[in-house]
């Protein structure tokens, strides 16, 4: 006899699955390790290609056809030049394709941001490097491009020295009108983290120091006056841009410590006022636990408040299947022809507790409404499937992409 | 894209399907569910019996068993009804969600024989937990064809377990005289006249029979509508004033869109002053100013939250409400709707 509350075929490894249906999966050619940086572009032949930067070397990017998203098709995959560097994020805007680079030390290269033609998915043409290289900086992290004309960018610079090793990275708007020569044209910084600031540097989180950095710098067409950015342990801000060139601070959410830092996706919910915050869970086996997704209430800007937390399986029990288990990166509402916008259902990859979609329709009650963890993958390395980000299509098809080597997951909702 | 696709929530698609299956003692609940449960179509479904031990599946047809529980090899799930309804139903979701049993897509729940499965119904109505995973998909209920008729003269019970159900399965029609079943099957029929009756013997019946009665979209089709109220005809008769508790089924329409407000002070007039004797009631209401028909379900005193449905599903956007009630007359029902609202039945 089974002890009672193990009655399930092939035990904990097991698939679960809530209102998504797997209908594909692709290993991809065994680099099946993908970043936080996922795009679904409509290719001018009709095809459906999807991008996912690599989570590290050797692989650089991966697109795969997913014009049916139940036979997903591998169109490309590229390498870094060294394993000192890895891409991580991209994004994609028409046939423009913006890929981070970010370096494992200061100093070396590439390190800052690439530019690509993908009008002929197979073939990518580089169009253009920004180089972000310098001897206190390891480049770019991540990428938020949308509107075809700037960039918003978490990255270093060469005359950028920081006051603490870990804010070696800050907000940067990138210009890439003219794509063949991306340029500079604002930037913003928490203040204290630049060697010659008036304040003085920020606390250190307590338990986890994980740095005063941008992680997401999230800036809609919609509301072009805005960019919302996950700061890590700076925790939330939201910058009046209207004036690139000199991003003004309007609105600011510190809730670490007590939380243990690491705000990573500022998603508003533009119509309604409020915004989704992920922190990112960067410890395995519960130890930085809870890495909540919030809900807080930016009505006015100038006064953020966290009125809820999206309702997560328990710990005790997630955080012993192995790796991470919290919150991570969102499916962000992006602009464009593939991708799914929704004020009131959300998306989220949440590590060994898979990907998850809740209904805000009531901010102060997010409510489950499915969920999708893979069955362990082959030579898993943390035991678990760690699903690490996720895009949504306009069909509510779901892209589900592992940390490690689960590769891509394919799923239809029901809800 | 279809709508049903689109950047809000289907409130009605994503919640798991429970049917509930009665019958007095000796009907042959047990029979029928130990038939299903070796179903190959039976993968992924729950099943809520009141002792493992009595339902008699073969040894080689289990996976792994606990006292609680066992799971088949054809990946259903058997579990014991423990406390009450809801503790087990909470207690399997939250199991479900920690990945320690299998993901079911479907609930069955056999009710005791001497359940009234009211309060039954009323725990997937109104428990807010078991309202946001589970839906009341269907009511079975089964009648013993030899002794429901000295049952349904005897007892209470069995004339509300045919009352509420959806749908009806006449068992041992094989053991029983001509006439007597005739005259059973007409009884039925007087006191639920909408719901589709088959016959099964030794449980063999077909899953689908049982399956997808309740809505289970917003946007729900004709066909699904109909399924869900029951077999059109008899829209204004009244039936059973010869036995069995004055049971009476009755539809009322309304032509004209009413003011939420006039549906909710009805059923509130309603529910407080003959609550036990208003067995179920279940429909589509058009409210002034909603493009779609809420949905309106509710058990004796207790009713499901209303759900708008996303369109109306034909041309006819009347108001259907579908009653059954022990000894409250149609005109009683209809009286009250127009002196609350002014709005007249036909």
């Amino acid at each position: 006899m089974a002890a009672e509350g193990t009655l399930r075929p092939g035990g904990g490894a097991a698939q679960l699955a809530l209102n998504m249906k797997l209908i594909g999966h692709h290993e991809l050619a065994g680099f099946g390790g993908v970043g936080e940086g996922i795009n679904l572009q409509k290719a001018k032949d009709g095809r459906r290609i999807l991008w996912m930067a690599h989570e590290s070397a050797p692989k650089n990017f991966t697109a795969v056809d997913v014009t049916d998203p139940r036979n997903p098709k591998l169109v490309v995959q590229t390498d870094l030049p060294h394993n000192d560097v890895r891409s991580n994020s991209l994004d994609v805007v028409g046939d423009i394709m913006a890929v981070a680079y970010q370096t494992k030390k200061w100093g070396l290269k590439p390190a800052g941001m690439d530019l690509f033609d993908i009008s002929t998915p197979e073939k990518p043409k580089l169009i253009s490097h920004f180089d972000a290289s310098g001897p206190c900086s390891r480049g770019a992290h991540c990428v938020f491009f949308v509107d075809g004309e700037y960039v918003h960018l978490t990255s270093g610079s060469a005359d950028f020295e920081p006051t603490n090793p870990k804010d070696d990275q800050f907000y940067r708007i990138i210009d890439v009108r003219n794509p063949s020569r991306p340029t500079e044209v604002g930037r913003w910084w928490y203040p204290g983290t630049r060697k010659g600031d008036s304040a003085p540097p920020p606390p250190r989180h307590p338990k986890f120091d994980g740095g005063y950095r941008p992680h997401n710098t999230n800036s809609y067409p919609q509301k072009p006056d805005r960019v919302y950015i996950g700061y890590i342990d700076g925790g939330v801000w939201i910058l009046d841009i209207s004036n690139k060139s000199k991003p003004k601070p309007v609105g600011h959410l510190q809730y670490s410590p007590p939380y243990n830092g690491f705000s990573h996706t500022v998603l508003p919910l533009i119509e309604r006022g409020y915004l989704i915050v992920s922190d990112e869970c960067v410890r395995d086996n519960g130890e930085d636990w809870p890495k909540p997704t919030w809900v807080v209430d930016a009505r006015v800007e100038s006064n953020l408040v966290p009125i809820a937390m999206f309702p997560l399986p328990p710990a005790e029990i997630f955080t012993k299947r192995g790796g991470r288990y919290g919150s991570h990166n969102l499916h962000e509402n992006q602009p464009g022809p593939c991708s799914f916008r929704s004020e009131t259902l959300i998306f989220g990859t949440y590590f060994n507790g898979g990907v998850r979609a809740f209904d805000v329709s009531n901010p102060m009650q997010p409510k489950e409404v499915g969920y999708f963890v893979p069955a362990t993958p082959k030579l898993a390395p943390k035991g678990s499937a760690q699903i690490n980000d996720v895009w949504v299509d306009e069909n509510r098809t779901v892209y589900a992409v592992d940390r490690f080597g689960g590769g891509l997951y394919t799923l239809e909702t029901t809800f | 894209m279809p709508e049903s696709l689109a950047a809000t929530r289907d409130a009605l698609a994503g919640l798991i399907p429970v049917s509930i299956v009665t019958g007095f003692l000796g009907a042959g609940k047990t029979t029928l569910v130990n038939r299903l449960l070796k179903r190959p179509e039976m993968n992924r479904v729950a099943v809520i019996v009141n002792e493992l031990g009595e339902i008699g599946v073969d040894n080689d047809l289990v996976q792994v068993s606990s006292e609680q529980m066992m799971l088949l090899n054809n990946g259903c799930l058997c579990c014991v009804l423990r406390g009450d309804l809801q503790e087990t139903l909470r207690d399997l979701f939250i199991k479900r969600r920690n990945g320690e049993i299998i993901d079911y897509d479907r609930v069955v729940i056999e009710t005791t024989g001497l359940a009234d499965p009211a309060p039954v119904m009323q725990t997937l109505l109104t428990d807010s937990m078991l309202r946001d995973q589970y839906r009341l998909d269907c009511v079975v209920t089964l009648v013993d064809a030899v002794n429901a008729p000295g049952q349904l003269d005897q007892f209470s019970e069995p004339v509300k377990q045919v009352a509420l159900a959806d749908r009806l399965i006449v068992t041992k029609s094989d053991l029983a005289a001509e006439q007597p079943l005739a005259a059973l099957m007409e009884r039925l029929h007087e006191i639920n006249p909408r719901a589709p009756l088959r016959h099964a013997t030794n449980g063999d019946i077909e899953l689908a029979f049982l399956v997808d009665v309740g809505l289970r979209r917003r946007h729900a089709d004709l066909e699904e509508v109909e399924r869900w109220l029951g077999a059109e005809g008899d829209e204004g008769g009244a039936h059973g004033h010869r036995h069995d508790e004055n049971v009476q089924s009755f539809v009322l329409r309304f032509e004209q869109p009413m003011a939420w407000a006039t549906f909710t002070q009805c059923m509130d007039v309603l529910t407080a002053l003959r609550g036990p004797d208003l067995l179920r009631v279940k429909g589509l209401v058009n409210v002034e100013e909603k493009a779609g028909p809420m949905v309106v379900q509710g058990v004796q005193h207790l009713f499901h939250p209303p759900l708008e449905l996303a369109a109306w599903p034909s041309a006819d956007h009347s108001t259907r409400l579908v009653f059954i009630t022990r000894g409250i007359p149609r005109q009683v029902v209809s009286d009250l709707f127009a002196a609350i609202g002014a709005v007249g039945a036909h």
